[in-house]
């Protein structure tokens, strides 16, 4: 019988292997859960566990001895711990079983994994003079191999092949030079230690080591392991006697059926493991407090996940997707005699605005007049290019925001007007100011554009007179989709590639480039457009670049995060955050290019980026797409893709989920204290009635023949469905009233936000006297429903709902107090504690403590939503009112119900 | 007298409810129109209209490959004021249609052939609800107000098929026929829907009064009248068409060979996009085979509940026919509360409510990404298809089990509640 034929066979019956894998005495489960636990610290990146723990023999020393126990948990892959862990159960669950679970932590964690190593190490270091590092359990797969196979010796000495006679010891070392053969990257000679020392375990050499029975007997007397511990093999149960006495042929008898060992754990848990037994036993902790552990670690693992991001493990340096941008890759020459036409044109933009202020206007009008639309044209018209208006006028809260677009297209000498570039140079900056060197140079550009031939796309130069409206008119107009107080366009071009907005408020040189990118509703442009343009300003210009206003970005850890942090603000509230943002809804990668700080680079410089940029956009062959268009970035080459990010606003979201579903679980299947003991009185009662009769079912707290609890779904559905539809009247009025109004509504919303919920707690607990299902019901679908939109939100706008998320994330955690479990006071003690946090995390809230923090005015705020809302169309007051604000109102009304509860 | 009071208050409101939806978002029936959700390439409204315009100009409406539906439905369209000027008619009509439906639902609720048939009786038959809570919540179901907004072609179909059934479960079996035929002359698949539906006219017969002669010929003489019907519709058709070839190829050739594959909520168009032309008749083989095969088992399996076979298999059909959309969805769950008694066995509601409200809303947010964002591709959309199938199979099979485990409870009164275990 050759050694394997003595381990069990592989049972084959699933049942078999089920009830193997549940009766595996402790130290053998402690070894498999340590080995489980070394290789999933293996994925984590800050802490090289295989440094930390294998045997290395050149860093053998007392400080280190640590190492010769550690090793053996430790594995380099999964496969490597998957083959060893397979070989590893049976044997060692068998000499566990056979000596005891004492015996085995004993030798186990002393001289069966020192040993070896401490052979290994001599051999290594002191005679071949090498440093070979080696982990893993197959150390004591082939010591036990080595000492099983010295008992099959005396019971079987020899099995023949042909005439020659082989040993029966030896076919460890055949197993070991097999896997050295087979296996790469296995460790020869620390298996063939292992084995010696096997052997001299199975000759019965290592006796001394093993504890002695009566010291074994009186810990496991003193300390009562056998009753503690599950799964403990006793001293005295153990199959075998003592260390060291063989087992003989008839003790090899009683092993009639290879798995016959199996008897002596009898005495561990019948079916299922402890784990399973007590959650069954223990549903109060199944139902109730499981889901909140989960959804808690949930909400932490969202934040943490975040938190890892700017680390260099989960961050990537950008790179450029699209071949044909080729970024940089030409010379650009506008400079030299292009600067006196800029300084020409400059000098009559300044003489049209010097002509408004003599008319008798006390300061200086910088106003887009049309003087100055009328000198845009002229100027575009001595070029020789096609040029039109276009005028607009919107209202909103009472605002008037109107204007006249300029711009004028040039042809394309080589392409068929199917595609074109925009060049957008505003009047007014994003923060109001007079953009006089940036609209001087796009009509510089113009004229000089128009002299190349090798344009194969048309550009279109856009001068509107501000950064909010203008562009928005324009682009809605171009696609015909504009509203009736807007013009239509009377020229037009092909379906747009990308879109450039210029920026260069101030007369001085300027040192950096800003980059603005975020869109609309946190719709971002391409990766590849912004890396083009870092490449295009940092490496061929020497420009250095910033974004999202960190200018002394150092590349530290809290420099990106606050970058991520600063991106997703501006993402989840979702306003177009220059004339660029207007471009996304529609699809066309945009972004704008401000001139930052007081430098040596002029405007020339600024327009050889535009050039550059311009052919690089005008190489595209097709619609910019290969690149990322959800990312996040934390610095301008370094960026975080969406399937980094995105587990972590899911996890948020999920956890409103689970919840959801365990609170629906508990409604039908654990009435468990909830039920108020008047409930189930009255339930017993109808019981007793309708005893004979199956309508049992009908009353509803009734468990049926599944056990389970019908539901009563009117009132919750009703209420969840009617909050989230009356969300829409603060929607509507938020985005309708005049802007002198807003503070006034916010502070009613605040008050309104108060009341709300406790009238609503008042009237349905007096009306309707819900039963505690019910309650749990509200907030089940409440939490769904939240859950639901939040997760697809994720996939829209992920900042936005990661920050609603992580708002509501109290609402899964509040609860109605049952008043039958606290005393009155303190009900009303908690319930008011509570309605105050909760208050406190309003929208309303939220919203004047943001405005606080950022030191706005509420009413800028709201009126610039409102205007978003009309004109770009944001859609995060939506999300707000009809998703965060009815889970909100919900979760109060819930705590609001245990003030009123009788 | 009450009860009627509640049925014209449920369909008023559901009437309101239509054209209040209309007058306060005029632009929603135009966008439904156009989601892919809504409307299939057999039953979109837009296409109508353009069949509609060629037909009023006498060209065939088959002509330019974009009209795929039924020729009836263009004479009957003449009719009605063109709905892009005046859209009210039209989503009168379609409101009308959509009571006329939930009538239908009401009588097959009234009937009580759900919870009791001829050879068995549900063991929880008290608990159920009246006809018109069910017209009610077929009524105010969102995907059915989305379809009847969306003025899918498809409500005419549900028409047909409710209508067969409202006369079957009252006795009416020539009308059934004939309802059934009309259902299958607008779109083919109801017609696998006969054979449960002639037992289900048999055990009807068989209860009322005389036992007809063998169900072998009652079926066939049922056959006759099915075909008839159907050839009638045919023949008319050709009236006003005349050509056809042009008018089969172009309306059932369409259907059974998938040609157009326009993103819907079922499985096949990805399919069919990723799959090799050579392969293409045979998996349309494999495809049509299975769904014709379900018809077979349910129909023997669960042979003592005919009406439950038939709402089983539009289950079926609403996952996997070739244009599935929400209205085929909006029918299951039309007749799903029919089984009302059905719902303290199943195990995986929730579950599978979650998941289609869920595909529900993640469906339109990836369309988006994938067409209009750009940011997205196609596999966005079919993943979410994909979680809306699987939602509607778990809530199919979840009922299939309560209805089984409510046959066997019935058979094995000794073993009611307890747990058992399938080997």
């Amino acid at each position: 019988m050759a050694t394997p034929a003595a381990l069990p066979p592989l049972p084959f019956n699933p049942s078999r292997v089920r009830s193997y894998v549940l009766r595996l005495p402790l130290f053998t489960r402690l070894v498999l859960l340590a080995i489980l636990v070394f290789w999933l610290l293996e994925f984590q990146t800050m802490w090289s566990v295989v440094q930390w723990g294998s045997v290395i023999p050149e860093e053998a020393g007392f400080g280190t001895m640590y190492r010769l126990n550690t090793y053996p948990f430790i594995h380099l892959g999964f496969f490597h711990a998957l083959l060893n862990v397979l070989a590893l159960t049976p044997l060692l669950e068998r000499f566990e079983a056979e000596h005891g679970t004492l015996t085995a932590v004993a030798l186990f964690i002393g001289p069966l994994s020192t040993l070896p190593a401490g052979i290994y190490i001599l051999v290594e270091k002191f005679v071949l003079h090498r440093n070979t590092a080696v982990v893993g359990s197959s150390i004591w797969v082939f010591l036990l191999l080595g000492s099983e196979a010295i008992r099959t010796f005396k019971s079987n000495p020899y099995f023949s092949l042909g005439t020659t006679k082989i040993p029966t010891w030896t076919s460890p070392l055949f197993a070991c030079a097999l896997v050295s053969i087979l296996v790469p990257n296995t460790s020869f000679l620390g298996h063939l230690s292992a084995i010696l020392v096997g052997y001299l375990l199975g000759l019965g050499f290592l006796k001394i080591f093993v504890p002695p029975e009566k010291v074994l007997r009186w810990i496991e007397g003193k300390l009562n392991l056998l009753g503690r511990l599950p799964h403990y093999v006793s001293v005295d149960q153990k199959t075998y006697g003592r260390y060291g006495v063989l087992p003989t042929t008839t003790t090899g008898g009683e092993r009639g059926t290879p798995m016959s060992f199996l008897g002596s754990s009898q005495r561990l848990g019948p079916t299922t493991t402890a784990v399973i037994r007590k959650l069954r036993n223990n549903p109060h902790f199944l139902f109730v407090h499981l889901p909140h552990i989960l959804s808690f670690i949930c909400i932490v693992a969202g934040v943490v996940w975040l938190l890892l991001l700017p680390l260099n493990d989960y961050s990537r340096q950008t790179y450029i997707s699209e071949n044909a941008l080729l970024p940089g890759q030409v010379h650009a020459y506008f400079s030299g005699s292009e600067q006196h036409i800029f300084r020409g044109y400059k000098k009559e933009l300044e003489d049209v605005l010097a002509g408004q202020t003599e008319d008798g206007q006390e300061r200086r009008n910088d106003e887009f007049t049309p003087a100055v639309s009328d000198k845009i044209q002229s100027i575009l018209k001595a070029t020789g290019l096609k040029f039109a208006t276009q005028n607009y006028e919107y209202t909103s809260s009472g605002i008037t925001h109107q204007g006249q677009n300029v711009y004028s297209i040039i042809q394309a000498p080589r392409g068929d007007a199917t595609e074109a570039i925009v060049l957008v140079a505003a009047w007014k900056t994003v923060d109001d100011e007079l953009n006089l060197n940036g609209v001087t140079l796009a009509l510089t550009l113009a004229r000089y554009f128009k002299r190349w031939s090798l344009w194969s796309k048309d550009i279109i130069f856009l001068f509107p007179p501000d950064s909010k409206a203008g562009t928005q008119a324009w682009i809605d107009a171009y696609h015909d989709m504009q509203p009736a107080f807007v013009q239509p366009l009377p020229l037009k071009s092909g379906a747009l590639q990308g879109g450039l907005v210029i920026e260069y408020p101030f007369d001085h040189r300027f040192e950096s480039l800003h980059i603005l990118h975020d869109g609309v509703n946190g719709q971002l442009p391409n990766l590849d457009l912004f890396n083009t343009a870092v490449s295009i300003t940092g490496g061929q210009m020497g420009i250095g670049t910033n974004l999202q206003e960190m200018w002394d970005h150092d590349d530290s850890y809290e420099m990106r995060l606050e970058t991520i942090m600063r991106g997703m603000v501006k993402q989840g509230f979702g306003y177009a955050t220059g004339p660029h943002s207007s471009f996304m809804p529609y699809h066309i990668d945009a972004i704008t290019l401000q001139t930052k700080g007081d430098g040596w680079q002029d405007e020339m410089a600024l327009g050889r980026t535009v050039e550059s940029l311009c052919r690089s956009l005008n190489n595209l062959l097709e619609h910019l797409h290969q690149s990322f268009f959800f990312y996040l970035l934390m610095q301008t080459n370094r960026f975080v893709s969406i399937g980094t990010y995105l587990p972590s606003a899911m996890l948020i979201a999920g956890n409103f989920t689970i919840m959801a579903i365990t609170l629906w679980l508990r409604t039908g299947y654990y009435p468990g204290n909830q039920q108020s003991p008047q409930a189930s009185k009255s339930t017993k009662e109808q019981a007793a009635t309708a005893t004979d009769k199956r309508d049992d079912k009908q009353s509803p707290a009734q468990p049926d023949a599944n056990n389970i609890i019908e539901r009563q779904l009117a009132l919750p559905l009703t209420l969840v469905v009617g909050l989230h539809l009356l969300g829409l009247i603060p929607l509507y009025i938020f985005n309708n009233i005049s802007h002198k109004y807003y503070p006034t509504a916010t502070y009613t919303s605040i008050l309104a936000n108060l009341i709300l919920p406790l009238l609503l707690a008042a009237i349905l607990s007096h009306g309707l006297n819900p039963k505690p299902q019910q309650y749990l019901l509200i907030k089940s679908f409440s939490l769904l429903i939240l859950g639901l939109f939040l997760s697809t939100l994720a996939t829209l706008n992920f900042s936005l709902s990661f920050m609603i998320g992580l708002l509501c994330a109290p609402l899964s955690f509040v609860n109605r107090i049952n008043p039958h479990t606290n005393s009155c006071l303190l009900r009303y003690i908690l319930a008011t504690l509570g309605l105050a946090l909760l208050n406190v995390l309003s929208p309303s809230v939220v919203l004047l403590a943001a405005c606080k923090y950022f030191g706005v005015d509420v009413e800028t705020v709201l009126t610039q939503a409102a205007f978003g809302w009309d004109v770009w169309g944001v859609w995060t007051q939506v999300v707000v009112w009809c998703v965060w604000w009815p889970a909100w109102v919900s979760g109060c009304a819930l705590v609001g119900f245990s003030l009123f509860s009788s | 007298m009450g009860v009627d009071h509640r049925k014209a208050a449920v369909f008023g409101g559901a009437l309101a409810l239509r054209l209040l939806l209309l007058v306060l978002f005029p632009s929603l029936p135009d966008l439904l129109t156009g989601r892919v959700e809504v409307s299939t390439p057999v039953t979109s409204f837009k296409r109508l209209q353009e069949g509609l315009f060629l037909y009023t100009r006498n060209v065939s409406p088959y002509d330019g490959g974009v009209f795929h539906q039924a020729p009836l439905l263009l004479p009957l369209f003449s009719l009605l004021p063109n709905a892009q000027s005046f859209p009210l008619p039209t989503a009168v009509f379609y409101s009308l249609i959509d009571l006329v439906n939930a009538n239908a639902l009401a009588t097959i609720s009234d009937s009580g052939q759900a919870v009791s048939g001829r050879f068995y009786s549900a063991l929880r038959k008290h608990i159920r609800w009246d006809g018109v809570s069910i017209a009610a919540w077929f009524l105010f179901n969102p995907f059915t107000v989305a379809t009847c907004l969306g003025r899918s072609t498809g409500v005419f179909i549900t028409t047909g098929i409710l209508y067969s059934f409202s006369s079957a479960v009252t006795g009416n079996s020539l009308n059934a026929m004939l309802a059934l035929g009309f259902a299958s002359y607008l779109s083919i698949y109801p017609a696998l829907l006969f054979i449960p539906l002639v037992l289900l006219c048999y055990d009807q017969r068989a209860q009322k009064a005389k036992a007809p002669s063998g169900v072998v010929s009652f079926a066939l003489q049922h056959f006759a009248i099915f075909l008839i019907c159907i050839a009638g519709l045919l023949g008319v058709s050709i009236l006003l068409i005349g050509d056809f070839y042009t008018f089969i190829s172009a309306t059932y050739g369409f259907q059974l060979l998938v040609p157009d594959l326009t993103p819907n909520v079922g499985l096949w168009w990805y399919f069919f996009i990723e799959i090799f032309d050579s392969f293409r008749e045979f998996f349309l083989g494999v495809f049509w085979l299975h769904l014709a095969a379900y018809m077979g088992g349910l129909t023997v399996r669960l042979r003592r509940q005919p009406l439950f076979v038939l709402t089983s298999l539009l289950g079926i059909f609403a996952i996997f026919k070739p244009y599935p959309s929400i209205s085929d969805a909006s029918l299951y769950f039309a007749l799903l509360p029919l089984y009302r008694h059905l719902f303290p066995l199943m195990r995986y509601t929730f579950f599978a409510i979650s998941a289609l409200l869920y595909a529900t809303l993640l469906g339109p947010a990836f369309y988006h990404l994938w067409i209009y964002a750009g940011s997205g591709n196609a596999n966005f959309f079919y993943a979410i298809t994909l979680v809306w199938s699987l939602g509607l199979s778990i809530l199919l099979a979840d009922t299939i089990f309560a209805a089984l485990r409510d046959e066997w409870e019935h058979d094995n009164p000794e073993l009611r509640g307890k747990e058992v275990r399938q080997v």
